[in-house]
């Protein structure tokens, strides 16, 4: 029983996890860079959420949409003005440069907000016991969520002439450019969708806990470690690399104390790529 | 020259040069003191740095407003230690080599504390903490260094004490990895065990994770009947949440700068709802504590921000009585004012008062007696504990 | 204020000595190494033990360390040697990370998060501690030096050539019959030891180290000292360190210039002004402010995404 209690458990916190990871994997099949920013992304997400449902009132749904829409407008601007130009230089001076800017974002949260823990206006519910298994209804409302985001992001790639367009450059830059998608626009809204994923998956995780400006870095080491699992690159192996490191760290707790669960984590993943260097899906499966 | 001009002259020369030889050369009498403040503005501990440091300035505001110390007004020189050792020893360095303070006050994560503690010592600059780690005070720092947090020893003692007189046996010890998360776990089995109880789980958990369900499960395996959480505040919300979504409603008790009210009022009542917490204190009636409540517009202030309160007051109050602003001085002259047979006085406009009327004093502090041992530990102190009733903290009783 | 330059100076030496182990890990061999504050970890660890518990001479032990640091980097590039790119990435930074929680529970090996205090430096209590800065930024001035040439000579060596090759395409340094993997190992090593001696130096300077100083915050200041610098570039590197370390502690003065802000608001203010300084000098200096001289060919083709994904 107790092995299936952490398998539930890990399901349920990778599932939340995939939502950045996600935006990261997606991030790198078309700009070909891991963008770190996504942890202030995560955290300006979770704060606008906060400003949406604590100082305007507003229900938990219309502030996640808020989460997601700010998110992912900073996202494009951030990419636009800061990032864009260091792609000239290769893609670790992008990726380096996001760190930094990922510093600064985070300090701009915190130069607004300071640093108090702060909590969304939600009530809190008892787990539901079922079949033996405890959940929060908080947890399944998360799940729901993510997977509809998740959904809806799938059904966008594949059903809708933008996504298409988007997955062919991703495929080849060059020929969907002569093909005439253009590749700014593109650039523009991957980095909208990825980085409002971010904040989605930051409010997401700070429903059940608090938040605070550290609240995208705190996770931004398993975010990144699920993307590589899975295949950097690859949207379903983003969400597989979650769920993977999700349940890893849950399970290892079977054989060791809970302070080594990062460390398991990672040791998790160094076998993972020994078996499969590109990750388990791959560089680039859709 | 006639008797009284000469006089006249002779008084005004032997007070040009009293004045000459003073430690403070009158064209220097408005310049302000300076006092050190690193603590975490950023990092893990962000949320406890500002509050210490308003603690702090409040006191400092108070003295200005009375009139300052020794004619001068008093002034902070801040720096961020990012909870970091590498950046805080720079920062460390900046303050006593550029600013020149004799004091530095305010470190919180015992790691930077002890990379901070020996650039201190070296430079002979006093050094005020609230660290845990029971190795702190036992490094070579000449006495360049007080500590206003209880020893794990001192405080496990007092809360094991506590947990038995409410009757509980087996006690589940949960908490983040630090110096003292061993010590502590060890200090409450070996009270407990003399009151009939134990401590049967000790559960440590990586800090900055969403969630703990498995690890308060795994708590929960040996059936305990009161949970000690000995994280801060950002894990211990995580905890309590999920004790109340896991339906699992026994006692616990969280250290109380893991509970602040300003943290308590992000969850709902019912998370908080019977939850003790407990800090240092000096006496029965907290007269240090009350004033320090007023003056900060709290009502139950923390175990930091009494204990900030107590560092200011004693360096304001050691600076007067030593009449000389250096680490050195207040090294020497620190457990003069803190403790002894002196008048006692419980905040420094208060003693300041009193030593201009040639008295002695004994401070008493918001987090204790404030009494050190050779080593810059407190002697001892008084807790106090709180209940939380509908999510806000109630005062118990000091024991 | 000067004894606080001469402070800062030893810091500024030490990421410099970092940055020059990395300039061949990273700017030479293209191996991204998100781990290396581990390395340094390893180096300081290693010297402290030796100095503290067992009385072994500084110089011994600062040797150790390099040492022990260039064994594990061998370790570590073995079993990565087939990765690429940010794979390598992920798991070295694993191994930063998980050395550092390993190092914080097992407090049979150095204390835990208490920390090893008392590490002795040379001559520490005969100089005292001004004269002592002073003495010990000579000692890490010359050891940036020797590094310096040593890794100057590395890059103009047919070694050199080599591991240039193989950062620009290694497919086809393998097809002209270099053991790619023997190189790529052998430049971790020589990097490790690098990093392993920048820890030890800085245990030896500060008697204090802990787990919670091993942060990636330190990797991303390194980081950033060799790209402002130029990337493959030894006066990059040692330039980059000294302009990181310059951002550090420079910002601290800025705040106070501007009114009404609260401690909070100015350590964001600090942390902000750091990184946008950075943004900046990457932004307009894109191949760093000393580039390579010799023309690594196709890294900066804009838009187009190399085929094989590698760095």
């Amino acid at each position: 029983m107790e092995v299936w209690q952490l398998i539930l458990n890990g399901l349920m916190s990778g599932t939340i996890l995939a939502v950045p990871a996600i935006g990261l994997s997606a991030i790198f099949a078309v700009l070909r860079f891991t963008n770190f920013a996504l942890a202030s992304h995560m955290t300006i997400g979770a704060f606008a959420g906060f400003v949406a449902n604590v100082w305007l009132a507003w229900p938990v749904v219309p502030s996640l949409l808020a989460a997601f829409l700010i998110a992912g407008v900073v996202g494009v601007l951030s990419d636009e003005f800061i990032l864009k130009p260091f792609r000239a230089a290769g893609f670790i001076t992008t990726a380096i440069g996001s760190i930094a800017l990922t510093i600064a974002l985070e300090n701009a949260v915190r130069f607004v907000f300071g640093n108090e823990l702060r909590g969304y206006d939600l009530p809190i519910r008892r787990d539901w016991v079922l079949g033996g298994l405890r959940v929060s209804p908080q947890q399944l409302e998360n799940l729901l969520i993510a997977l509809a985001a998740m959904g809806l992001l799938f059904a966008f790639l594949f059903f809708t002439r933008t996504g298409r367009a988007m997955r062919a450059f991703a495929d080849n830059p060059m020929l969907a450019s002569i093909k005439g998608i253009n590749a700014d626009m593109v650039a523009r809204l991957v980095s909208f969708v990825a980085m409002g994923l971010a904040g989605l998956g930051g409010m997401l995780i700070g429903l059940d806990t608090t938040i605070d400006p550290l609240v995208g870095f705190k996770s931004i080491l398993t975010i990144f470690a699920a993307a590589v699992v899975g295949g950097l690159g690859s949207l379903p192996g983003a969400v597989v690399g979650a769920l993977l490191v999700g349940v890893g760290e849950e399970l290892s707790l079977l054989i060791l104390q809970p302070a080594y669960r990062s460390a398991i984590g990672f040791l998790a993943i160094l076998m993972v790529l020994t078996l499969r260097p590109r990750g388990i899906l791959g560089a680039r499966a859709y | 020259m006639p008797g009284p001009t000469r006089r006249a002259l002779i008084t005004a020369a032997a007070a040009a040069s009293a004045i000459a030889a003073s430690p403070f050369p009158s064209r220097a009498q408005s310049d302000p003191i300076k006092l050190g403040v690193l603590t975490p503005l950023t990092g893990a501990g962000g949320q406890d740095g500002p509050r210490m440091l308003k603690a702090m300035e409040a006191v400092i505001a108070e003295v200005n407003k009375a009139g300052g110390v020794l004619g001068r007004k008093l002034e902070t020189v801040i720096e961020d230690d990012q909870t970091n050792p590498e950046a805080a020893v720079r920062a460390a360095r900046k303050l006593i080599e550029v600013n020149k303070v004799p004091v530095i006050m305010g470190t919180w994560a015992s790691a930077v504390t002890s990379a901070v503690a020996p650039v201190c010592w070296e430079s002979k600059t006093f050094l005020c903490t609230v660290s845990g780690a029971d190795s702190i005070t036992q490094l070579p720092h000449q006495g360049y260094l007080i500590r206003t947090q209880p020893t794990s020893k001192l405080q496990a003692t007092a809360h094991a004490d506590f947990i038995a007189g409410m009757g509980k046996k087996k006690v589940a010890v949960v908490g983040i990895q630090a110096p003292f998360a061993l010590s502590t776990k060890e200090h409450l089995d070996a009270v407990l065990k003399t009151k009939g109880a134990k401590v049967v789980a000790h559960v440590i958990y990586e800090k900055d994770k969403a969630t703990y369900r498995s690890e308060i499960d795994q708590a929960m395996r040996s059936d305990p009947d009161f949970l000690y959480l000995n994280g801060y505040a950002p894990d211990t919300v995580v905890v309590l949440r999920d004790l109340y979504k896991a339906n699992i409603n026994l006692p616990k008790f969280c250290q109380s700068y893991a509970v602040p009210q300003k943290t308590l009022d992000t969850i709902p009542a019912e998370v908080s709802a019977g939850t003790y917490t407990g800090q240092p204190s000096a006496d029965i009636e907290g007269k240090a504590f009350k004033l320090a409540a007023a003056r900060l517009g709290i009502a139950e202030p923390d175990s930091y921000e009494a204990q900030a309160t107590d560092w200011a007051s004693l360096v304001i109050l050691t600076l007067a009585k030593a009449k000389e602003a250096t680490g050195t001085a207040l090294k020497e002259n620190v457990r003069k004012i803190s403790q002894g047979a002196g008048e006692k006085v419980w905040s420094a406009v208060e003693g300041l008062q009193a030593l201009a009327a040639g008295k002695e004093i004994n401070y008493e502090g918001a987090s204790g007696p404030c009494d050190f041992t050779e080593i810059g530990d407190i002697e001892g102190c008084r807790f106090r504990y709180m209940e939380v009733v509908d999510g806000k903290l109630r005062f118990l009783k000091v024991v | 204020m000067e004894h606080y330059l001469v402070a800062i100076g030893v810091t500024a030496g030490v990421y410099a000595l970092m940055a020059l182990g990395m300039n061949v890990i990273w700017g030479m061999a293209g191996l991204i190494n998100l781990g290396l504050v581990g390395f340094f970890a390893v180096g300081a660890y290693v010297s402290g033990l030796l100095t503290l518990k067992l009385g072994v001479p500084i110089a011994v032990g600062v040797a150790a360390g390099m040492v022990t640091a260039a064994l594990v980097g061998v370790l570590v590039a073995f079993i990565t040697v087939n990765l690429r790119g940010d794979y390598l990435a992920i798991v070295t930074l694993g191994f930063a990370e998980s050395l550092r929680i390993v190092m914080s529970n097992e407090l049979w090996i150095a204390n835990g998060t208490d920390g090893l205090s008392g590490i002795p430096g040379p001559y520490r209590a005969q100089l005292g501690p001004h004269l002592f800065n002073l003495f010990y930024l000579a000692i890490v001035v010359g050891a940036v030096i020797v590094l310096f040439f040593l890794v100057d000579r590395l890059v103009n060596s047919p070694f050199g050539r080599v591991l240039r090759a193989i950062r620009d395409d290694d497919v086809i340094a393998e097809v002209a019959g270099k053991h790619v993997a023997v190189f790529k190992i052998k430049a971790f090593a020589f990097g490790s030891a690098a990093l392993g001696l920048a820890g030890a130096l800085y245990g030896h300077f500060t008697s204090y180290i802990a787990p919670d100083l091993f942060a990636p915050l330190l990797t991303l200041y390194v980081k950033l000292s060799l790209l402002t610098g130029g990337l493959g570039n030894s006066k990059g590197a040692v330039l980059g360190a000294v302009l990181v370390v310059f951002f550090l502690e420079s910002t601290r003065f800025l705040a106070p210039l501007i009114p009404g802000l609260s401690a909070v608001q100015a350590a964001a203010v600090r942390e902000l002004a750091i990184s946008v300084a950075l943004l900046v000098i990457l932004r307009f200096y894109a191949r760093g402010l000393l580039p390579e001289r010799i023309e690594p060919p196709a890294l900066a083709a804009k838009g187009a995404a190399p085929a094989l994904n590698r760095i």
